[in-house]
């Protein structure tokens, strides 16, 4: 679904260093995460080229492929030869929508890689043409000198990538590959019957601690009480996880990112809502019983 | 085929499922057999039978699972627990049935329990005492072989064949009426709250589910459709530790403790490109063979979630293909039947039919090698095709183009089980009222290639069997329900643009139809933007 022809042209119109328009990238609010929708992904995450997503982080010596790498040992067809980036995605912002809350962040952490995930592909490529934008913009502003437009990273630590998080997350990273994930403002499903569509369950906890390192967190927001209760429910529910402590949210920088720089977040703002957050951290796994 | 011929052609229900239960002292056991054949449950003995006169020949023993409604729910699985003292069986009305086997193999129902979802893998775990019950659905669980309360528990003594569905339906007044999750004050953006209106608008909101009314837990869940689990074995850190496996539709192979830390993902065997159906764990190996809609068998330390090599299952289903025509008409018309109908969508513009490879079956059992002491060989079979296809357990590692060994068959292959050196297989011969409906070989190391099986007719275990023959389902079945329950691993292929909505875009009500997501449907265009 790539949105009528009009608003693609529309879309392809605008000149490399102009910042895409919302409006051409609006999409349907709901994708259903148990459909097919056609999507890609790669057969495992060896298989997945960042150096698209993250070109200034391309490896310049061809990086040897270690030699206990399971891809070396086989000797069929699968090789998967693609340049190396020096260092993995870390941070995974899941259903990022328009993106707010990686362009505020990735300043911040200019030396981590952060990935945006979404199942709506007009969305993602709003993120995608974004970041392409901004990396062009800040490219001309450090050609030009001008040191105060300049900001830390320069927008080339972060991407997006269309996914159903839901069913491909361990496609895409390895165990314990990343230090954070967001959930911020995730659909509802107010349905008991919808209840399996949430993006927080008992089983799709499993998933994200595999992907979290112990230590890692999981930031939860959401302006929806009932979603939240359910969310604390789930995680303290699950023995992969330990809810933070209040002092240490409120002291924690991705937090005040989290509540004013989504999407979602400046909108309850404007409607005077109000925000719930909660954050949990990945505890190491148990010792065998 | 004239009229008269499909008037009179003969119709026999195969068996789709069958087990084996070992019984008496270890010296002197005696193997029964059980197979399901519709909705009922057969139990015969392959010993003791006095040699073919009729008199002496003992009728299979018959237990029909659920009620004697006119369309009784068919068996669609079939497990034995390790300690052989208990026989759990799964109908497409999602319960389970639990039976004790007696020793003259006699089955008794224990309990039915009806589960949330159809279920598509059932194992009784080696502490004889835990079902382990995945479904489609994607969520697997536990519950105790025995159930719990005592008030659950069918009364055995009292010889219930028909204990109470421990899951009685909800009347009207008991189903909790229905409550919105979330109330104006808590919903601030606009968009969840019109998501909220649209919720309590509608009229006939559908109860929330009735907690099963049984001790079950659940374990683990996969978001993609579950397509099979096994639970495994292995030492770990001195000590025999359990794990479950579990497969699905999204090319996944999940490897997770087993109970009581199932919420602990060790890792996944990544590789296949299409969906993953069976999974067969080796015993006393970290082998674990795969196979699905990709052309090859995967083979994979999973331990170590490491893949060691692939068979090419295409090129041996090929073999088999030419082989039919050596096999009499019966294969051939088989191996014709098992072609797919491509869309045409899927082949620039022109519907084709073609054979693809959908596994329905893996299996490991026993074979003669060249010095004739008995080794484990895995047995593969497709959806539909008239063949099994083998290989040594020994070869699965070997880097070098092991070949599988192809045997074609008069019918379609449903299930395989061994009893001693015996190999019990189980044939969709419907239309066929010569061959056995179930086939049983001896398998030995070919002479030639290393890696080659032959398959042997083992006629005295086919005598032995041949009670089994004689017992029909009862009245008539149709066909086209007969394929359904039989053959549903084809139908798990993704097809490209499938599910894409082929509606203008915008339209948000067309688009949800489409995709099957309700309740949004009354937003505002604009609104839901994101
Ligand atoms: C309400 S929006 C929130 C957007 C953003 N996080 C914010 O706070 O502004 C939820 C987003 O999650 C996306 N989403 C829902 N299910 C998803 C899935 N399974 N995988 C990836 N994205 C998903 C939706 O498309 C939508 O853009």
């Amino acid at each position: 679904m790539a949105g009528p022809p009009k608003k693609r042209q529309k879309r392809d119109d605008k000149p490399d260093t102009q910042m895409p328009q919302k409006k051409f990238y609006r999409q349907r609010a709901h994708a259903n995460p148990f459909s097919d929708h056609d999507l890609v992904y790669p057969t495992c995450p060896e298989e997945m080229d960042w150096s698209q997503h993250y070109p200034a982080f391309t490896a310049t010596i061809p990086a040897g492929v270690p030699k206990d790498d399971p891809i070396t040992t086989t000797d069929w067809d699968d090789h998967y030869l693609h340049p190396r980036i020096t260092q993995d995605v870390e941070v995974a912002d899941i259903g990022c929508g328009f993106g707010g809350l990686l362009f505020a962040l990735a300043p911040r952490m200019p030396q981590t890689l952060l990935l945006g995930l979404e199942i709506r592909t007009a969305v993602t490529e709003f993120v995608q043409e974004k970041a392409k934008a901004l990396r062009i913009q800040q490219d001309i502003a450090s050609r030009e000198g001008k040191e105060q437009d300049l900001v830390p990273g320069q927008y080339q630590n972060l991407s997006c990538l269309r996914a159903n998080t839901m069913k491909f997350l361990p496609n895409l990273f390895q165990r314990g590959q990343l230090s954070k994930i967001f959930l911020c403002f995730p659909d509802p499903h107010f349905k008991a019957r919808k209840h399996k569509a949430r993006i927080v369950s008992a089983a799709l906890n499993s998933e994200y601690a595999f992907v979290l390192r112990p230590g890692g967190k999981v930031y939860t927001i959401t302006d929806v009480e009932d979603l939240h209760v359910w969310m604390v429910d789930r995680f303290e529910g699950h023995a992969g996880f330990e809810r933070v402590g209040e002092e240490e949210v409120e002291g924690d920088v991705c937090v005040g990112v989290m509540r004013g720089e989504t999407e979602e977040g400046k909108k309850v703002e404007r409607n005077g809502g109000r925000k719930f957050v909660a954050v949990f951290r990945r505890v190491a796994d148990p010792d065998w019983v | 085929m004239d009229v008269d011929e499909i008037i009179n052609k003969p119709s026999r229900h195969p068996y789709q499922c069958i087990a084996s239960v070992t019984k008496g002292v270890q010296s002197a056991p005696n193997v029964y057999l059980l197979a399901a054949c519709g909705p009922r449950l057969h139990s015969d003995t392959g010993k003791d039978e006095p040699n073919g006169n009729d008199e002496g020949e003992r009728p299979a023993k018959k237990q029909k699972t659920g009620s004697s409604a006119p369309s009784s729910p068919n068996i669609i699985k079939l497990t034995v627990s390790p300690d052989q003292q208990h026989a759990v069986a799964v109908t497409d009305d999602k319960v389970i049935h639990v039976f004790s086997v007696g020793l003259d193999g006699a089955l008794q129902e224990l309990s039915e329990r009806a589960m949330p979802k159809r279920p598509c893998a059932i194992q009784v775990l080696p502490d004889n005492a835990t079902i382990i019950c995945g479904d489609k659905f994607g969520d697997v669980y536990s519950l105790s072989l025995l159930p719990k309360e005592p008030s659950e528990t069918a009364d055995a003594t009292a010889g219930a064949r028909q204990p109470q569905s421990e899951q009685p339906q909800p009347t009207e007044q008991e189903k909790p009426a229905f409550k919105p999750s979330a109330t104006n004050l808590t919903v601030h953006t606009k968009r969840n709250l019109k998501a909220l209106q649209a919720q309590q608008n509608q009229k006939n909101f559908s109860a929330r589910k009735e907690p099963l009314k049984f001790e079950h837990s659940l374990l683990l869940g996969h978001v993609s459709m579950l397509t099979d689990a096994v639970f495994a074995t292995r030492v770990v850190e001195g000590k025999e530790r359990g794990f479950i496996i579990t497969a699905d539709r999204d090319e996944h192979i999940r490897i997770s403790r087993g109970p009581p830390q199932s919420h602990v993902i060790e890792g996944f065997c990544l590789g296949h490109k299409e969906f993953v159906s069976k999974l067969c764990v080796i015993p006393k190996t970290d082998l674990l063979v795969s196979g699905g809609g990709d052309e090859e068998l995967f083979v994979w330390n999973w331990p170590e979630f490491k893949l060691l090599r692939k068979f090419d299952i295409a090129g041996a289903m090929f073999d088999a293909i030419r082989g039919a025509k050596d096999a009499g008409k019966s294969a051939v018309e088989a191996a014709e039947n098992a072609k797919e109908l491509q869309p045409a969508s899927e082949h620039g513009g022109k519907a084709i039919s073609m054979h693809r490879i959908n596994i329905s079956g893996l299996w490991t059992a026993p074979f003669a090698n060249g010095k004739g002491h008995t080794e484990t060989l895995v047995l593969v079979a497709s959806e539909r095709m008239p063949a099994l296809f083998a290989v040594p357990v020994n070869r699965l590692q070997l880097k070098k183009r092991t070949e599988l060994t192809d045997c074609v068959l008069a019918h379609p292959p449903l299930d395989v089980v061994s009893i001693g050196n015996s190999v019990l297989v189980s044939l969709d011969c419907r239309s066929d009222d010569g061959g056995p409906l179930i086939h049983v070989y001896k398998l030995k190391q070919g002479p030639e290639a290393k890696g080659s099986i032959l398959f042997d007719d083992d006629e005295e275990m086919m005598h032995k069997l041949s009670c089994l023959e004689k017992v029909q389902a009862e009245g008539k079945f149709d066909d086209k329900k007969l394929d359904d329950l039989l053959y549903g691993v084809a139908s798990l292929r993704k097809r490209k643009g499938e599910d894409v909505p082929r509606v203008p875009h915008g339209d948000d009500e067309a688009e949800e139809q489409a995709m099957g997501v309700e309740g949004y449907g009354q937003m505002p265009k604009g609104e839901a933007d994101i």
